[in-house]
């Protein structure tokens, strides 16, 4: 029998809730021998939104997007490292977009079978509800997605997951 | 993350009592400084100062965004003040400002302080959502606005 996924993807926005997501893929990475792929979405939308809006002054939209891109590269390396730790190689990508866009381009292309996301927050409007990012990649993603809830949990797995030789 | 997702009540002000650019900037810190005593006053103030030197946060119809990053907030926070009148911010449609989101963040939550903007963006852009901001009369009003 085969293992139900061997290509995982999953995604990163900088938040606690995203690399709770990226400890829980590492696992399963491991268990089913898969491989995993780490994706941050640089939303240049949402930053271009805002100097349409004149929110954002241009200079100010490069200062952002330079912010944003040193946080995706952090983040990036960090769950490298976590991967490492536990003898997963993380193959890190970075990208720049609308962030759901982008997320379910790279599936196709890459023919990713599973999806793992964390943060998907109470929602406090509706309004927000429609336009939230994690909920239209969890709406649109073109494969199965898994929502990583209970960071103690996914805490404990990890932890009790061996170290690489 | 959203508006909706980081509003605080004790962190509106209906209505607030200053009648000047800088007056409605310092009252929306002060308010912000009384209920997170670890904030500092005057490092929020000269960001936010250094930020309306380079082009006036006034929007259109109404709506001011005062915003800056700074390291005197660990995390990011709204503030949220209404004028009974409109007031003159320097505003880039040349009219009066009654409407005040003003947000600080820290400089290593970017991604969160560009969501939190496009947020009050997207809220304040409807004729109908600034109708009943105008008509509000109290924060819980506000709060639950935003929450709609």
């Amino acid at each position: 029998m085969t293992e139900p996924f061997s290509r995982i993807l999953v995604y990163l926005d900088g938040s606690e809730d995203s690399v709770t997501a990226a400890m829980a893929a590492i696992v399963l990475a491991r268990r089913l021998e898969a491989s995993l792929t780490a994706v941050y979405v640089v939303n240049t939308r949402a930053l271009q939104d805002l100097v349409k809006a004149r929110i954002f002054l241009d200079i100010e939209e490069q200062e952002y997007r330079r912010d944003i891109e040193g946080d995706a590269q952090r983040y990036l390396n960090h769950v490298e490292r976590l991967g490492l730790q536990k003898g997963v190689p993380v193959v890190p990508v970075k990208t720049a977009g609308t962030v759901h866009s982008e997320v379910r381009s790279y599936i196709q292309e890459h023919q990713m079978d599973l999806l793992v996301l964390g943060g998907i927050s109470e929602i406090h409007s509706r309004r927000d509800e429609l336009l939230s990012e994690t909920d239209r990649m969890m709406r649109t993603a073109p494969c199965p997605v898994l929502v990583v809830r209970d960071s103690d949990t996914v805490w404990d797995m990890f932890e009790s997951l061996p170290d690489a030789d | 993350m959203t508006l909706a997702d980081i509003l605080d009540k004790d962190l509106i002000q209906i209505p607030l009592e200053s009648n000047t650019k800088n007056g409605v900037i310092e009252e929306l810190t002060d308010l912000l400084v009384t209920h997170r005593p670890s904030v500092n006053r005057e490092e929020i103030l000269a960001a936010i100062f250094a930020r309306e030197a380079l082009g006036s946060t006034g929007l259109a119809d109404g709506i001011a965004i005062p915003h800056a990053k700074t390291t005197a907030v660990e995390s990011i926070a709204v503030v949220v003040g209404v004028t009974e009148s409109p007031i003159d911010f320097d505003s880039q449609d040349g009219k009066g400002c009654q409407f005040f989101f003003m947000v600080v963040a820290p400089e290593h939550e970017a991604s969160a302080h560009i969501e939190v903007l496009a947020s009050i963006a997207r809220a304040t852009a409807s004729n109908a959502f600034r109708r009943l901001l105008a008509a509000s009369r109290s924060a819980e009003e506000v709060y639950e606005l935003f929450r709609e």
